[in-house]
């Protein structure tokens, strides 16, 4: 539907009114500059901050409904109907572009921006649910000094003077924070430190790409970080990058990727990994590789293009087929994988064309020698301030010692994490939502952050606080404003959200590198790998239900980060999934097991972001009966912290290493998997004559492309009574496509107000969530293939579970849907049961929605399902009857691609399609009729309205693909 | 009403078979036989006519299966239609199960209520005793004296040769 | 009607018994104090009823999500249980009715506790659909009524709506089948009790009987009636529960062998059940003049037969899976032999299949004992066979993302546990305060096999 930005003056003076009417409730509202008179200024600062008077009452003290109707409708804005601000994702620093949904004065959903060149319309799981970051009640309210609540004023004055002593006295300042994509940000830190002696700043990535800056240092005399186009790769070969899970901007990728996978030319992906990643699952071909074989790989293969594919090594071959259309990224966080990496590419002749090194990427600039010298300086003793931003070493790194030997300990985080908790003082710094900000994802792209709300707590941006303790206090606004100038037309820009600007590097950096040396031999014995996970993608959601809720795409398992072992090395071993392991390596810790097929076998992989202080709220989550067991482990947490197993190697924060010990512990804890059964191939004792695999998800290879499969025709016993004559909805769904994300189970969950469960229910296999994403594996334990299908309400038109229900609580609309009538519904559980596809998910208890502030997230066109009844997918019918609505009063029919289920929304991939399957020309239509097009147990004649796309997988040979 | 009617006890099955058969043979008015249990036969020997129940039975029985029938239409497929699982508005085989037990219900109710009415049974009636023993182990046979020609004594010791146990005279109110 | 019996047919009650002496015998157990016996069942169906209602108290405060079930399997114990009890009550009626018109005499022994037992089974199968739904409060919702809500009636396309229909038209036609046959034998206790209230109650109840014969005439032709709409409403009702799963689309129970397989099995189920109680009453009661070896023996003779129709059953589902060629529907009949839950499979194969065949040898027939401890096990078994039909199809159908494991909790093993307190409960108040039985039958047939007094 359309979106709503604001525009004109008018507009602003009657957000003034409205701000000004909660003058005396809202100490620092926009009303001031509005008073003034109207200006371009007071109505942009009004458009951020507009809707809070309502908001506000509901979000602080009163509950939510007290927030609408507004007495005095302000122009323009009618209660009920969605607002839009154009802003820009913080939930990690790839800075996609973002729509925030505001109802009433509540952001309650984020949209992908089309336009922003990031986004694209898309986001991920993290960035879907980073939402209800903003609805934490553990968010800090004012800032801190030693512990205790304090004014602005006081700590302002506190710093000021302690940093007057420490300038004095020549100490040295350190300002840590993670990459600052916000030129303006950036810009303020510089003159805060410019007052210092002897100031650093020093910046890190919980997961680091430092090793590609690095490398490109000494290749291209830049560091720089490439902007990778897959979009343009026709061979991409990864070496330990998931770049479709976490791996620098996922979304960006998984959009571009995706864009090249479309049958019949699509590109061909190969990738070496230790661990089965998302990237893994997709790849044509997948090469387990040891972390400590990588290098060697890649030399080898360097060796190979050299030789111009002598050797008849089939990925060489093909790389040298597609010089300049081909693709090799490494992610592992060492120097002599990447310098090999870069000497490839660089052979391909691949920089400039799918490298981008002239506009180049800004999402990861951190510098791991900068923090190891720093760390060694804070053992020492020898920092006499410290300024900590968006970060939590304490927990994000290992060996963080001498914290306590600071003069001035500083944190800007907006809770109190394992670092802060330490901190002198802490000045909360806003949530993304509730600031003005600027981001530079990649050179010359510059996209905005506004308001989407007043801040909910008094906490202050950290950019103003700078500003303040620099001697120039100024409003983000401003300063933001200032920074940027006459460098676009901000109007424009801001209600686009983002705006081009020329390039701010001079030329594109030439390569100056020559062949590196030959890599050292990996060590022996199990090598440790620690990674971000799809589901929680660093420490700084851990927070969040949401993701912890989140299925691990692969593994499938929630509230836990988990040991992933071969089934050959589990065996080995003796254990089994759930059996608590010990994995030592310079440091110890203790995660339970999961048997994890197409893992190396002697790799063993640990999720990162996990055993985080702010887990410990999870105890009491869930419903509390007696055989209810608790969310959290022994340890209070959710799952272990696996930072202690990193470490620095040569300047280098080291993910990967060699020489780990693996030892069973005796103590086994039960896992909370969202799916026991991991194969469509029936257990072989159970196995009837030719039904061994179950044709749910099919895989084609190239050669098949076309060969549409004979079409049943099913015979009616009875009149169709139903024919659809309006709107038929319908969905397709291209598992070619689909990477398993899970960003639409996230999307879901927010616009359809889905309840969290906690891990005992999950264990129970009582997950709610509406669609869910069914892993498969086929093949050889030890080299899997994946298929990831999405599955959700298949609203067909012969439901099984509309038949059986006796009060009518389910039945089917005229446009094709299948109903849910929540309050008919007396909860037989009897529709569920004959779901072939065990759709639906049943209200087993009054799910806890004690939080008041996190209720101010529930979309209010979504009912709140009470205990006892069923849900499901509704095709989120809300947004069809939006756009039908909207539809009337233009007196315009619905157009294709006016209406984006939440799930199609938020997919990078486009792997959804929903629309009309009566209109011939709509897209969902066409894939209805595309060659690949199958519906999941079609035989059993319940016309189902999802129609889904056979995967195509090229796994042969390059030679064998003639006669294929 | 009181009428004088003349009681045969009997101690058998048997004997109260045949002194009732004997007694309608030889003209006399038998006014009702009280038994302990459903003695087989003597409804022949009391010369009475075949129940009317199993006619209310069938009756009632097909008008709740017409109802139920019309029911179910009306409610699926004319008052209310919904599209259940694209099943056609009239699913007159889905109906069937409900008309059987509609039927069977209608039937046995109204028939059993038609048997409290005929035979003049209600909760709490005051039950009319001949004898206590009536519901235990003996048989009455209740003769009317309707007209001058009834010769008591001839009667009395008829009812003996066919094996009264006991004969009384009395003043006393029959049911019906 | 006339009786055409063998003067060397054996009597069908011993001893040599006057009407009188019935009477007398039948009528002591209610006119003297409970036994020890009696007190210490009493006891224990009583705390076991209690055990249940405190376990469906909590269930219904705190949500469904006290049982063990999961999205996959969304039924198990609570319609196990119904489908068990409703088997259950089937025997009653197929002893009173359907014996009734085959003219099988040694009924009358057996039936009114045969249709009592009837009676509480269907009470506590009645009460499993209304407790396992998810808001047991609403669940008058299953009944079609005049209301403002649209007008809003319900689906009768759905099987569970059949159920409704058929549970609470069983309920009451077998109430009103009991209560007719109870009339006689209540005015019987009338005239023996010295007046009190006990003696008004039954008064009351008795409707004024007197033995005229002319109320008998309708009485015979009412009770004749009963049993010939009991007959087809007793299959009905277990074909209809039967289509809750024949109907749906889950391999394992979309099956047309489904009605006849599971009406054998109620009966089987049932005719276990009474004999069980018979056993127990027989002594406790001193009734071995009434419940004699013959009926045993007969009733064992029907096990027998019906033991046979379920294996048949077993067997044929087998056959039909593997003839249909339809994988899903073999994986399923594999899965419950060699699966997760072959365990309960193969205890009700035990229990239904194999177990019964001992009952060939008339030296089993005649030993109680073993033939109580049979009846046990055979009411294990079709607990099973409904466990096994419901929790196996269910827990892995079609996608195997799905499938799912189940355990019950300790709340819903008491609520089982509850469910045979309150058939119990239920059943020992009866032996106390009712002619456990039908005097009015037994002396009808208290000359057969007699030589003397034949008749035409």
């Amino acid at each position: 539907m359309e979106k709503h930005y604001w525009r004109s003056l008018a507009e602003c003076e009657n957000r003034g009114e409205l701000a000004a009417a909660a003058e005396p409730e809202f100490a620092e509202s926009p009303a001031r500059e509005i008073e003034a008179g109207p200006s371009r200024r007071g109505f942009l600062k009004a458009a951020g901050f507009a809707l809070a008077g309502g908001a506000l009452a509901g979000c602080s003290r009163a509950p939510g409904e007290k927030a609408i109707p507004y007495a005095a409708q302000p122009e323009g804005l009618v209660a009920g109907r969605a607002q839009y601000y154009a802003s820009t994702c913080g939930a990690c620093t790839a800075g996609c572009g973002l729509l925030a949904k505001v109802r009433d004065g509540r952001p309650i959903k984020l949209e992908g921006n089309r336009e922003q060149a990031i986004s694209r319309g898309a986001t991920c799981a993290a960035g879907q649910a980073s939402i209800l970051g903003l609805y934490d009640s553990y968010r800090l309210k004012q800032p801190l000094a030693g512990g205790k609540p304090a004014t602005w004023e006081g700590v302002d004055r506190a710093v000021l003077e302690k940093m007057e002593r420490i300038r004095a006295g020549g100490g040295a300042v350190r300002y840590l924070s993670e990459t600052v994509t916000s030129p303006a940000k950036q810009a303020a830190i510089d003159r805060f430190l410019a007052q210092f002696r002897d100031a650093r700043h020093v910046m890190y990535d919980a997961v680091s790409a430092s090793a590609i800056l690095d490398a490109h240092e000494r290749t291209h005399g830049a560091r720089v970080l490439p902007h990778y186009r897959f979009e343009r790769a026709d061979v991409i070969a990864a070496f330990d990058a998931d770049f479709l899970g976490t791996w620098i901007s996922p979304v960006e990728f998984a959009r571009d990727y995706a864009a090249r996978r479309m049958p019949p030319n699509m590109s061909w992906h190969v990738q070496f990994e230790g661990r089965l990643s998302l990237t893994g699952s997709k790849a044509d071909r997948r090469i387990r590789t040891a972390p400590g074989e990588i290098a060697g790989r890649l030399a080898q293969l360097a060796a190979f293009i050299e030789s111009n594919g002598a050797g008849g090594d089939d990925l060489a071959a093909r790389l040298l087929q597609a010089r300049g259309r081909s693709l090799v990224v490494c992610g592992v966080n060492d120097l002599d994988a990447q310098l090999w990496t870069n000497y490839i590419n660089h052979l391909l002749g691949n920089y400039g064309a799918t490298l981008d090194i002239e506009r180049a990427s800004l999402q990861r600039r951190g510098s791991d020698r900068d923090l190891a010298d720093l760390l060694a300086e804070l053992k020492q003793g020898q920092v006499a301030a410290l300024f900590i931003d968006a970060v939590n070493p304490v927990a994000d790194l290992p060996g963080v010692a001498g914290l306590d030997r600071i003069g001035l300990f500083v944190s800007f985080a907006g809770s109190v994490d394992e670092t802060a908790e330490r901190a002198h003082y802490i000045c909360p710094d806003h949530h993304y939502l509730e600031s003005w900000a600027d981001a530079e994802p990649v050179a010359g792209l510059v996209s905005l952050t506004q308001p989407a709300i007043r801040p909910l707590g008094s906490t202050r941006a950290a950019i103003e606080t700078l500003a303040a303790w620099s001697g120039h206090p100024a409003k983000a606004y401003d300063l933001i404003r200032e920074y940027w100038k006459d460098r676009f037309d901000w109007d424009r820009a801001l209600e686009a959200g983002f705006a081009e600007v020329p390039r701010t590097h001079a030329a594109a950096p030439r390569w100056i590198g020559r062949k590196p040396a030959p890599p050292a031999a990996a060590t022996p014995g199990y090598a440790v790998d620690v990674y971000a996970a799809v589901g929680m993608p660093g420490g700084r959601h851990a927070y969040n239900p949401f993701l912890h809720e989140l299925p691990d795409p692969i593994t499938k398992t929630t509230w836990d980060n988990c040991a992933l072992l071969s089934p050959a090395a589990a065996a080995s071993l003796g254990v089994g999934d759930g059996d608590i392991l010990r994995i030592e390596a310079g440091a110890a810790i203790e995660v339970p097991l999961l048997v994890q097929p197409g893992q190396h076998d002697q790799v063993v992989s640990v999720a990162l972001g996990y055993g985080r202080k702010a887990s410990e709220r999870f105890a009491n989550l869930g419903p509390r009966w007696i055989n209810h067991k608790p969310t959290i482990n022994a340890n209070g947490r959710v799952g272990a912290n696996a930072a202690p197993l990193l470490a620095f190697e040569h300047g280098l924060l080291r993910y990967q290493r060699g020489g780990a010990v693996v030892a069973k512990t005796g103590r086994r804890i039960e896992l909370a998997l969202t799916q026991t059964h991991h194969t469509l191939s029936v257990p072989k004792h159970l196995a009837p004559a030719g039904g061994e695999v179950r044709p749910i998800v099919r895989e084609i290879a190239p050669a098949e492309l076309g060969k549409p499969e004979h079409a049943e025709t099913h015979e009616e016993l009875w009149p169709d009574d139903h024919p659809y004559n309006g709107h038929r909805w319908g969905m397709a769904v291209d598992l070619n496509a689909c990477n398993g994300c899970s960003a639409c189970v996230i999307a879901c969950q927010v616009e359809n107000n889905t309840p969290v469960v906690g891990k005992d229910e999950v264990r129970r296999r009582r997950e709610m969530h509406w669609i869910r994403i069914d892993r498969y594996y086929s093949g050889p334990p030890e080299d899997v293939r994946v298929a990831h299908q999405p599955m959700m309400c298949q609203q067909c038109d012969h439901a099984p579970c509309e038949t059986v229900c006796p009060t009518l609580a389910t039945v089917h609309s005229d446009e094709g849907l299948n109903q849910q009538i929540y309050n008919r519904c007396v909860g037989t559980r009897y529709c569920a049961n004959n779901c072939p596809y065990k759709a639906r998910r049943f209200n087993w208890f009054d799910y806890p929605r004690e939080d008041r502030l996190a209720n101010l997230l529930l979309n209010p066109d979504v009912t709140v399902r009470s205990r006892g009844v069923m849900e499901k997918c509704t095709f989120c019918v809300q947004r069809i009857q939006e756009a039908k609505i909207e539809a009337r009063r233009n007196g315009a029919p619905v157009r294709d691609g006016e209406i984006h289920t939440a799930c199609e929304q938020a997919c990078p991939a486009g792997a959804i399609v929903f629309g009309d399957l009566n209109d011939p020309s709509s897209r969902v239509s066409r894939l209805a009729h595309d060659a690949r097009q199958y519906r999941v147990l079609d035989e059993l004649n319940v016309r189902p309205s999802v129609h889904y796309l056979k995967i195509v997988r090229d796994e042969k040979q390059q030679g064998e693909k003639h006669h294929g | 009403m009181n009428r004088r009617v003349l009681i045969g006890i009997f101690e058998t099955e048997d004997a109260i078979l045949e002194a009732t058969e004997a007694a309608r043979l030889r003209g006399l008015r038998i006014v009702d036989v009280f038994a302990p249990y459903a003695v087989h036969g003597l409804d022949h020997a009391m010369g009475l006519q075949r129940s009317k129940l199993p006619w209310v039975c069938l009756l009632l029985g097909l008008a709740g299966a017409a109802f139920k029938v019309w029911f179910e239409y009306w409610t699926t497929a004319s008052d209310w239609p919904v599209n259940v699982g694209g099943k056609p508005w009239n699913s007159l085989p889905a109906f069937v199960p409900i008309t059987f037990e509609v039927m069977v219900l209608f039937a046995g109710v109204s028939t059993v209520l038609a048997f409290f009415g005929m035979s003049r049974l209600w909760p709490g009636r005051k039950a009319v005793l001949l004898d206590g023993r009536i519901t235990n182990d003996c048989f009455a046979l209740v003769l009317e004296q309707d007209n001058a020609a009834f010769d008591v004594d001839e009667v009395e010791d008829f009812l003996r040769r066919h094996g009264a146990a006991r004969v009384e005279e009395r003043e006393q109110e029959v049911l019906r | 009607m006339a009786e055409v019996c063998s003067p060397l047919r054996p009597a069908l009650i011993a001893g040599d018994k006057k009407p009188a002496g019935v009477t007398e015998d039948i009528c002591r157990a209610l006119l003297r104090p409970p036994s020890a016996l009696w007190w210490g069942g009493f006891s224990v169906a009583f705390s076991l009823l209690l055990a249940g209602v405190a376990a469906v108290s909590y269930q219904i405060a705190t949500g469904v999500g006290t049982w063990g079930l999961n999205t996959t399997v969304g039924w198990a114990f609570d319609i196990t249980n119904f489908v068990f009890w409703v088997g259950i009550g089937h025997a009653g009626t197929l002893i009173s009715a359907i014996l009734f018109l085959f003219r099988q005499k040694w009924r009358t022994s057996v039936n009114r506790s045969a249709e009592a037992m009837t009676l509480f089974a269907v009470m506590c199968a009645g009460i499993f659909p209304i407790i396992h739904t998810g808001r047991p409060w609403l669940a008058y919702w299953l009944f079609p009524y005049p209301n403002f809500r649209g007008p809003l009636w319900i689906n009768f396309r759905s099987p569970l709506a059949w159920d409704c229909f058929a549970i609470s038209t069983y309920f009451l036609i077998s109430a009103m089948f009991w209560y007719i046959g109870l009339i006689p034998d209540l005015a019987t206790i009338r005239d023996r009790l010295q007046p009190g209230l006990r003696q008004r109650v039954f008064a009351i109840l008795s409707f004024g009987w007197n033995g005229s014969y002319r109320v008998w005439q309708h009485y015979e032709v009412l009770y004749l009636l009963l049993a010939g709409l009991a007959t087809p409403l007793v299959i009905s009702v277990h074909t209809i529960v039967s289509w809750d799963f024949a109907t749906a689309v889950i391999p394992g129970w979309h099956a047309t062998i489904f009605p006849p397989y599971f009406v054998a099995g109620a009966i089987f189920s049932g005719i276990a059940m009474v004999l069980t109680l018979m056993i127990v009453a027989r002594k406790a009661m001193g009734l071995e003049d009434y419940i004699t070896h013959r009926h045993v023996d007969a009733m064992c003779k029907l096990l027998l037969l019906t033991s046979g129709i379920v294996a048949l059953a077993y067997a044929t589902e087998f056959f039909t899976a593997f003839y249909s060629g339809n994988t899903y529907e073999q994986f399923v009949f594999l899965n419950r032999a060699r699966g997760p839950f072959a365990w309960a499979y193969w205890t009700m194969v035990g229990c239904n299949v194999f177990v019964p065949q001992l009952l060939w040898f008339r030296s089993v027939r005649r030993r109680l004992a073993i033939v109580f401890v049979l009846c046990i096990l055979i009411n294990v078994g079709m607990w099973f066979e409904r466990f096994v039909i419901i929790v196996t199809s269910l827990h892995r159908d079609f996608l195997p993302s799905n499938w799912a494991g189940y355990q019950p909790t300790i709340v819903e093993v008491a609520t089982l546990l509850g469910s045979f307190g309150l058939f119990f409960t239920c059943f020992l108040v009866f032996c106390r305060v009712l002619p456990v039985i039908a005097m009015g039958e037994v002396k009808a047939v208290l000359r057969h096999g007699k030589s003397h007094g034949e008749q035409a």
